[in-house]
């Protein structure tokens, strides 16, 4: 179920790519705050942030449990509105951006994966979680007790 | 920096990756032939990484120091990790991860290429 299943297979290749690019987003961030902060402090803070953002659905989506694929969820989210925003406003306003970020004209210095990442990211999070809700072996009848019991057992009505 | 390596790790990366992605969609598992390939890559990578250090030790150095010696450290790393990966997942998707890999490392070679001598860009 989804417990195991968010490891293996297709899950195992997109853990590796965004692995990949978490580290190279923290990466290069990180050399580019040491070295030179004040040629492009907001495109150097966005990369921090985008590569920070990385980490946390890195980690999301390699563990298990239904909170850390919301935190992934949320996380991929945050990555696909920020390569469409920043996407944006560094074609409108190539000034804002004097430096290259990895969000960057929709992340076209990187291959454009930085806008495919997150949308892959969410489908297989919704992918893992209709595993988790279907039953693992064909429908087995239930008992009608045990179906009926969370409105039956309500106190204090007739 | 030797060109010639450069130009030996990208072609040697895209051809295995082309063979992964096979392997991927014919729904085989990473085998030792794959390993091989893998190896062969890793040697070439630590052969350039050598190379590099002996010239940079020798005083030559690119614009970005820091930069440079952290993308040749990850260019080193990538065919081990890769090949790790393999291990843990016994089905079509370790040659895809691979594949994947295969990919990175000839973009990397070209950024580590442009770092050591800008006048290429």
């Amino acid at each position: 179920m989804s417990e195991t299943k968010s490891r293996t297979g297709p899950g195992r290749v997109l853990i590796a790519v965004y692995a990949v690019f978490a580290l190279a987003a923290t990466a290069r961030a990180t050399v580019q705050i040491l070295t030179r902060f004040d040629e492009a402090p907001l495109a150097y803070l966005l990369s921090a942030f985008a590569g920070v953002v990385y980490i946390v659905a890195t980690v999301g989506i390699a563990r298990t449990g239904e909170t850390s694929h919301r935190v992934a969820a949320v996380a991929c989210t945050v990555e696909l509105l920020g390569v469409l925003i920043v996407g944006a406003l560094s074609m409108v306003s190539p000034a804002t951006f004097p430096d290259d970020t990895v969000w960057s004209r929709f992340g076209s210095g990187y291959l454009f994966i930085p806008l495919v990442l997150p949308v892959l990211g969410l489908l297989w999070l919704r992918h893992l979680a209709r595993l988790g809700r279907r039953p693992v072996s064909p429908a087995r009848p239930r008992p009608a007790s045990e179906t009926h019991a969370p409105n039956g057992a309500r106190p204090g009505t007739r | 920096m030797v060109d010639g390596v450069t130009a030996t790790i990208q072609i040697a990366s895209l051809i295995l990756a082309v063979w992964c992605l096979v392997s991927t969609f014919r729904d085989q598992p990473m085998v030792v032939p794959h390993l091989v390939g893998v190896a062969v890559l890793w040697l070439l990578t630590i052969g350039q990484a050598v190379v590099a250090t002996v010239q940079m030790a020798g005083g030559e150095r690119p614009a970005e120091t820091a930069t440079f010696i952290s993308y040749l450290a990850t260019i080193v790393l990538i065919p081990p990790a890769c090949a790790v990966w393999g291990f843990w997942e016994r089905s079509r998707w370790g040659p895809a991860v691979i594949a994947f890999a295969c990919l990175i490392l000839p973009v990397m070679t070209v950024r580590l290429e442009q770092l050591w001598d800008p006048a290429l860009v």
